[in-house]
């Protein structure tokens, strides 16, 4: 067992550190409006008013050692919600670098130390060559197998493509088929994209670990990767911490980026606009009902509404408006579902399952049969949580839906799909 | 990567997220004005959903049963009050389209009706308002015909005791006894009424909180709980709740964070923007700038710097809890324009002896001039400039806390806001 000692930070002097020119900590009004509104609330006996509370108090050396900052994740819906605006998850990240790495949840380390292995980036430590055989291979099989697409395209390495792709690792690795939705619908629009065979993964668990060299390294091979292939976009997919990282990383780390960091949500919407998407929700001749998933990575913690307003469209034109129910609350005041920052990955199941069970309850309050999210932490979440507490719904991604909607779902690109849906495409 | 500005244009921008904020943008919505509010998160979350018009007028005279005369009495004595400077059917107008459109939205109200409602606090005391949410309309009623009732509270809620109520009642209404229960599937810690609204939005909740409050109830009829009963569909689960255990049940405020005050956040949040309301919540303006074009407002969001281009602007900021006064070792000063506050003329003059004096302190009369339009002065008293209005509790000459007049405050001087502000950007075009 570890036996590294954990330092005592001192929280109130870095807070006045962290905080921009008048901001404080001190202004705390201990309505509790954070708590109330925190699924990690009561987790380890600890909330973020207490957290505060514990801060002002001067009781570093129990804030130092919570294993409640690996359970809050750093959603920043406190922030959200404080009529003073105090940013808690900023303290959140400290204690976490603080932690010395053989004290930290494991599951987490071990991502970033994966994601460091490769120049791939990625937390499952697929090497670009396995990357580039992988592509190349489901390429291949869909080429032959389905006639009206001999000709997809899963550009590689493409020198001047308008859009760099991003993808999460779980797919090349674990359910290829589940990259060919994506292909397809980058292939009707017409879209000048391309992998790259380094820094092409999504995932990012290096920031979550608290480890600001690791987030450097990483996102330092992302932008070089984009750069060096002279795109002018990034895209990031269906994966939501992926692009607060890259975004917050370039930021944070004065890193030159010589492109945009867009959303492919934004884009779905956009090619629904111009009718490059023709979908549409005739499909749905049984009234399945549907509800959404905010990411907080990208609708709180960095797009805001526009996006939100972006997957409700998205949603609506795929399903039917009738046949939409909002999560509620929802769009940035959403809750997280208890898959981001980490959690995921900790080993924490029981907190996490106990920090799950509101959106639980969101998602069972709607009486919706999916939940559709771009973010894989969501779903593989939201998933779970559903199994553990008796849900009866099913978790799809945006690229599934639209295949299915435009008829091209290939068999072995059904995986998500309930009997429901599969009896309307048989 | 550079962060680009993202550019608004509208006609009127409201600043301010609280109950001034939200009234001007229904009332400017429903006169089809385009229209982009911006403001920090504010302090409508800790309302207790009750609108107060005018509940006290000073500290000499008795809680006001009658507001619509007890304003009449207001213009004479206070005539500089916001209230005495709106005429008495605009208040009532305000009150009435502002209530309707909560209940289009989905939290029905009562009417504003001739006489102030004797309603709960979340102690057990008593107080005057002039509308209250259908869910917690049913508690007056009972109280006043003394019926047989039980306050259920829970374990683990901290904010509001049933204990507690029925001590602060029980010589005006002996009938009432209290019970203590468990929520459903919440056995660990302490529990929040937001989280307890939002489980009872799922029917098998409902279910279990229906069987265990059956038992509680005895042989009362009505059940009194703390607001817990749904977050964005109340009424639905008050309904669901009474048809499950067929008792008549009500809801009393709790303290903060209470959840008719999350409520009509959420509300509001989600009905504007579809009502086409630009809304930029959670964000303060830091500046705000006029020239021949108009306003200019920026401020920055998450994503990156936003500005907002506006032929009027409705300055509804509130005052030290969001943001609008700022107290200073000098004195008060308005923190958006650097607007000229009255204020007393000394720091030593802002309080009394004792915080709970009924006649209140002189700082929270203190605040920012408007003149006949609602135009905030400048120091020459010159309206600072013409397409620039004020709204809500910013106003001086008044005490809404020892009033009960928060809600009235900014009901009314937002109608009137809005209205002066219409008259300006018709007249521009």
């Amino acid at each position: 067992m570890a036996d590294t000692p954990i330092a005592t930070i001192n929280f109130k002097e870095e807070a006045h550190r962290l905080l921009p020119e008048g901001a404080s900590f001190e202004a705390c009004l201990t309505c509790g409006l954070c708590s109330s509104g925190c699924p990690a609330s009561g987790i380890e006996n600890m909330d973020p008013r207490k957290f505060i509370r514990m801060a002002e108090l001067g009781m570093d050396a129990e804030l130092s050692t919570t294993p409640w900052v690996w359970c809050c994740t750093q959603c920043k819906r406190c922030h959200h919600v404080c009529p003073m605006n105090i940013d808690i998850s900023q303290l959140v990240f400290l204690a976490r670098s603080n932690w010395p790495e053989d004290k930290k949840p494991q599951g987490i380390v071990r991502s970033c130390q994966m994601i460091l292995a490769t120049d791939s980036t990625s937390a499952m430590g697929l090497p670009p060559a396995d990357f580039v055989f992988v592509v190349e291979d489901v390429l291949q099989e869909v080429r032959a197998t389905q006639p009206a697409f001999k000709d997809l395209q899963a550009p590689m390495d493409q020198q001047g493509a308008h859009f760099f792709v991003n993808q999460n690792s779980r797919e090349p690795m674990s359910e290829p088929d589940e990259m060919v939705p994506l292909w397809k619908i980058l292939h009707l629009v017409g879209a000048d994209w391309t992998y790259s065979s380094t820094g092409w993964a999504a995932e990012n668990f290096c920031m979550f670990s608290g480890n600001e060299e690791a987030w450097y390294e990483v996102i330092k091979k992302r932008v070089d990767a984009v750069n060096g292939l002279g795109c002018q976009v990034w895209l990031n997919t269906e994966c939501g911490h992926s692009y607060y990282t890259m975004w917050q990383g370039i930021k944070h780390f004065g890193l030159t980026a010589d492109f945009r960091l867009e959303s492919l949500i934004t884009y779905y919407a956009r090619w629904i606009r111009e009718g490059k998407l023709p979908v549409n929700c005739r499909w749905n001749t049984k009234g399945i009902k549907f509800t959404v998933q905010d990411p907080c990575m990208i609708v709180r913690k960095a797009f805001g509404e526009s996006i939100a307003e972006d997957m409700r469209f998205v949603v609506r034109t795929l399903v039917g408006e009738e046949n939409f129910i909002d999560m509620q609350p929802n769009r940035s005041a959403n809750y997280c579902c208890g898959g981001g920052g980490g959690f995921l990955q900790a080993g924490m199941t029981e907190h996490r399952r106990t920090y799950g069970k509101r959106k639980f309850d969101q998602i069972a309050a709607t009486g919706a049969a999916y939940v559709l999210t771009p973010c894989h932490n969501c779903h593989s979440q939201m998933e779970d949580i559903g199994h553990f507490y008796g849900g009866n719904y099913g978790v799809v991604h945006f690229w599934t839906l639209i295949c299915l909607s435009l008829g091209i779902l290939g068999e072995n690109e059904r995986t998500y799909l309930g009997p429901d849906l599969l009896a309307l495409i048989d | 990567m550079k962060d680009e500005p993202r550019n608004f244009t509208t006609k009127l921008a409201i600043i301010g997220s609280g109950i001034a904020g939200f009234a001007a943008s229904i009332f400017a919505v429903n006169r089809h004005i385009a229209t982009a509010q911006i403001g920090n998160t504010g302090a409508v979350a800790y309302t207790t959903g009750y609108l107060d018009l005018l509940g006290k007028m000073d500290a000499a005279t008795d809680a006001v049963t009658d507001p619509w005369q007890a304003l009449e009495e207001l213009r004479k004595k206070q005539p500089n009050h916001p209230l005495s400077r709106v005429p008495v059917a605009d208040i009532h107008r305000g009150f009435a389209e502002f209530t309707a459109f909560l209940g289009e939205c989905g939290i029905a109200y009562s009417d504003p009706g001739d006489h102030n409602i004797t309603a709960l606090t979340p102690v057990g005391t008593l107080k005057k308002t002039l509308c209250v949410p259908a869910t917690m309309a049913v508690g007056p009623r009972a109280f006043a015909a003394r019926m047989v009732c039980v306050i259920v509270d829970f374990i683990g809620l901290k904010g509001f005791s049933g204990r507690e109520v029925v001590a602060n009642l029980r010589d005006r209404w002996p009938e009432l006894s209290s019970q203590r229960i468990a929520f459903p599937d919440m056995p660990h810690g302490e529990l929040y009424p937001e989280v307890m609204a939002r489980a009872l939005e799922v029917p098998a909740t409902r279910e279990k909180l229906a069987e265990a409050l059956k038992g509680a109830a005895g042989p009362a009829k009505i059940i009194g709980l703390p607001a817990i009963l749904g977050m964005h569909c109340p009424d639905h689960v008050r309904a669901e709740m009474e048809r499950l255990t067929g008792l008549e049940i009500f809801e009393i405020p709790t303290m903060p964070p209470s959840v008719p005050g999350i409520r009509l956040r959420e509300l509001f949040e989600q009905v504007l923007p579809k009502r086409g309301v630009t809304l930029i919540p959670q964000q303060k303006v830091t500046a705000l700038t006029f020239d021949d074009n108009g306003a200019t407002l920026c401020l920055s969001d998450s994503y990156g710097p936003i500005r907002v281009q506006a032929q009027a602007v409705i300055l509804a900021t509130g005052r030290f809890l969001s943001g609008g006064l700022e107290a200073h070792p000098q004195g008060i000063r308005e923190h958006l324009l650097d607007l000229p506050v009255t204020q007393p003329a000394d720091r030593d003059l802002w309080y009394r002896e004792r915080y709970t004096d009924p006649r209140g302190h002189a700082i929270h009369r203190a605040g920012i001039e408007v003149d006949g339009a609602f135009r905030p002065l400048r120091r020459d008293g010159q309206p600072y400039n013409a397409g620039l209005f004020a709204a809500g509790i910013i106003l001086a000459h008044q005490d809404w806390i020892r009033g009960r007049s928060g809600a009235g405050i900014a009901i009314a001087t937002a109608f009137r806001a809005v209205a002066e502000a219409e008259r300006f950007i018709i007249a521009r075009a």
